[in-house]
């Protein structure tokens, strides 16, 4: 396994802005460093508090953070992002048990590694999220007046019941309220509207929606499921024991 | 027999031994009562006949007879020897007592009839049976009842304590409502047990994961510092030494969740030869991968899935070849130390070869085999069976070995006859481990 490490050749692509919130001096300094060698322009902060801030600030296109942080932790900086944010966030975690994994995904990240990982992995999930962010709609503002009637439904519009998935605009409304979903969110939303009454299964899922092979951790899977199930309708998405989850037609 | 039936067998057989022991005393007693006042009665008649008779030489009116024709015959050689006696007997006439004495040559004796008494007795013996049955038609129930919730009880318990064992430790037995008795006792005591099993486990995961902290913590810090070395002669050994470091500090991690026994398998319906083939590859080392099953890749697992569902994983899955349940990532895991450990201490050709069943992969390559030690006791810890070290920890096979059981499969070393080591790893058909609980509603 060689650190197949790839500095930016003049021609490629601006890479994003990241913000990186780690207490380690040496992890933050030297993770930098690597991110900057894949051309990523990055942030720093110490601690939770910071982060925030500087997240507040300057809008980076993606969070990485550690779960154990001074001031706020990483759990509790997710929660507090999400409130304002859909960026995507990725979780590094020391500890790799469930309490960390589990509760920095129902937080609200996207996705985990766990330390140490070589900056070749890190960077490729990083890019992973940053694909499903790049044809990420932005949430509308609620417009006044009553939302469009459903009726008037085009070929670019899927409809679930009450929930309709507008493929062009990438807009995504529940009983004619538009909803934020996160990028991973969406992208899962699109996997289970292209096969509706199709029974997905957890692998399919975590190839389609993170890239991630067999070694992936289904556990994401779950729980983004709940975390869409929560904004689109608990009913919307039906378990099927066993196999996985399939979108009610 | 059950402990139930047991019960309610001996309840029935203590309520009917009681009924037919009243039975029988109450018989006995009004028996003897009414015998003794009959008794009574007629000797009584028979004194005053006899007086009457001394008197008058007459018994006209005493109730008495002279040598009755009907008199027993034990009584009437009694008499003539000169004493006095009553009998109870049961002549043509029905049960009669008899009371007689000597008088001049002659017998006196009186007879009482008693068929009226001896009949009140039968309908009070009647009385008494049926009594008896009612008691034991209302008692049986009842114990029937007791049995069963006994019995219910202690079948819960023993469910719990075999969900416990099958590593459910927030399995408990208890409400603590249950009545104060011996069965909530062994209650209270498999579930104490549990809770410390479940303290112990969590004491050892946090510990774990503190560990785990801890150490990659700074790891983390040496590999991605090290991946910025410019290259050269010592960036590289210096690379080489973290990944080292690296790995061996994941397989201590790793054998240490093992040990905890926290490990979680997470199942699903996976195809065989992908999940392989991809583990070959991430080793980086040459392997050449043999499916023999051509033959059953309709087979697959699905009888519990409705039909509507059936459309839709039939769309997805009909090209991946026969699927095992199992966790890919622990699969991946095992097929992969078995292909290093081939190629570190055996020689290639390595070969991962799917057997006809679809279930048993063997690992094999053509060195001098597994050494007799690790035959005998499988795979020691930090035992590499080389006299050098330095030719990896000795870590990888423990490891195999114990995703193995986190997978419900089976994983044998054995020595080709023509040399050569093999691994024989059985995919168990469908593991009877409950799926992992989904995660509760996401609040906020």
């Amino acid at each position: 396994m060689t650190t197949a490490f790839t500095p930016p050749g003049p021609g490629s692509p601006t890479e994003a802005h990241l913000l990186l919130v780690e207490d380690d001096e040496v992890i933050r300094n030297t993770v930098r460093m690597a991110l900057e060698r894949y051309g990523f322009t990055v942030s720093t902060a110490g601690d939770g508090l910071t982060g925030l801030e500087i997240f507040r600030e300057r809008q980076p296109d993606l969070l990485l953070l550690d779960v154990m942080l001074p001031e706020l932790d990483g759990i509790g900086l997710c929660r507090r992002v999400r409130e304002f944010s859909l960026a995507p966030i990725l979780m590094m975690s020391a500890r790799g048990d469930s309490l960390d994994v589990v509760s920095g995904l129902e937080a609200g990240a996207d996705d985990y590694v766990v330390k140490p990982c070589e900056s070749a992995v890190l960077v490729a999930r990083i890019r992973s999220l940053l694909r499903r962010a790049s044809f990420t709609p932005v949430v509308r503002a609620q417009r006044g007046g009553a939302p469009e009637a459903d009726g008037a439904a085009g070929p670019d519009t899927l409809a679930f019941g009450d929930l309709t998935i507008d493929t062009r605009g990438m807009e995504v409304r529940r009983a004619g309220e538009p909803l934020a979903l996160t990028p991973t969110e969406l992208r899962m939303l699109l996997e289970f509207a292209g096969s509706p009454g199709v029974v997905l299964e957890r692998r399919t899922l975590l190839s389609r929606v993170w890239d991630h092979a067999w070694q992936g951790d289904t556990r994401v899977v779950d729980l983004h499921v709940q975390r869409l199930r929560a904004k689109i309708g608990a009913e919307r998405i039906e378990t099927v024991r066993g196999f996985g989850y399939k979108l009610r037609r | 027999m059950t402990l139930r039936w047991r019960i309610v067998a001996l309840v029935a057989a203590a309520t009917c031994a009681a009924a037919a022991a009243v039975g029988v005393l109450v018989h006995h007693a009004s028996r003897d009562r009414e015998l003794s006042q009959a008794r009574d009665g007629a000797r009584t008649t028979l004194d005053r006949a006899a007086a009457i008779y001394a008197r008058t030489g007459a018994i006209q009116g005493s109730g008495a007879v002279l040598d009755a024709p009907g008199l027993p015959g034990d009584l009437r050689r009694l008499v003539e020897k000169g004493h006095q006696g009553t009998e109870f007997t049961t002549g043509p006439d029905g049960p009669e007592m008899w009371a007689a004495r000597p008088a001049d040559d002659q017998v006196l004796s009186v007879r009482l009839d008693m068929s009226t008494a001896m009949r009140d007795i039968g309908a009070l013996d009647t009385n008494i049976i049926l009594a008896g049955l009612m008691t034991t038609a209302v008692v049986l129930p009842l114990g029937v009842l007791t049995a069963e919730r006994m019995s219910r009880r202690l079948r819960l318990a023993a469910a719990t304590a075999r969900r416990i064992a099958a590593g459910d430790l927030d399995a408990r037995i208890s409400p603590a409502t249950r009545p104060h008795d011996e069965i909530a006792e062994i209650s209270g005591a498999v579930d104490s047990m549990a809770a410390a099993l479940q303290e112990r486990l969590l004491d050892e995961q946090r510990f774990t994961a503190d560990v785990a902290h801890e150490l990659r913590t700074p790891l983390m810090g040496l590999v991605t510092a090290a991946e910025l070395l410019p290259p050269g002669e010592a960036a590289g050994y210096v690379r080489d030494r973290v990944r080292v470091l690296s790995t061996l500090v994941e397989e201590l991690l790793e054998i240490s969740r093992l040990d905890a026994g926290a490990e979680e398998a997470d199942l699903s319906p996976c195809p065989l030869g992908p999940v392989l083939e991809e583990a070959i590859a991430g080793t980086g080392l040459s392997a050449r991968l043999r499916t023999g099953t051509a033959e059953d890749t309709g087979q697959r697992d699905r009888e519990d899935i409705g039909q509507q569902d059936r459309e839709g994983i039939g769309q997805q899955d009909v090209t991946d070849g026969p699927k095992v349940w199992t966790d890919p990532r622990r699969l991946t895991r095992i097929v992969t130390n078995l292909v290093v450990n081939a190629h570190r201490h055996g020689r290639e050709p390595v070969e991962v070869t799917v057997a006809a069943d679809g279930r048993t992969v063997t690992v094999r390559d053509h060195g001098t085999g597994f050494p007799d030690d690790l035959l005998e006791k499988g795979p020691q810890r930090f035992r590499t069976g080389v006299r050098e070290r330095g030719r990896g920890h000795g870590l990888g096979l423990t490891i195999a070995v114990g995703q193995a059981q986190v997978i419900g499969a089976t994983l044998e070393f054995g020595n080709a006859p023509d040399g050569g080591a093999v691994a024989t790893l059985r995919l168990p058909e469908r593991p009877e481990q409950s799926e992992r609980p989904e995660p509760g509603p996401i609040h906020g």
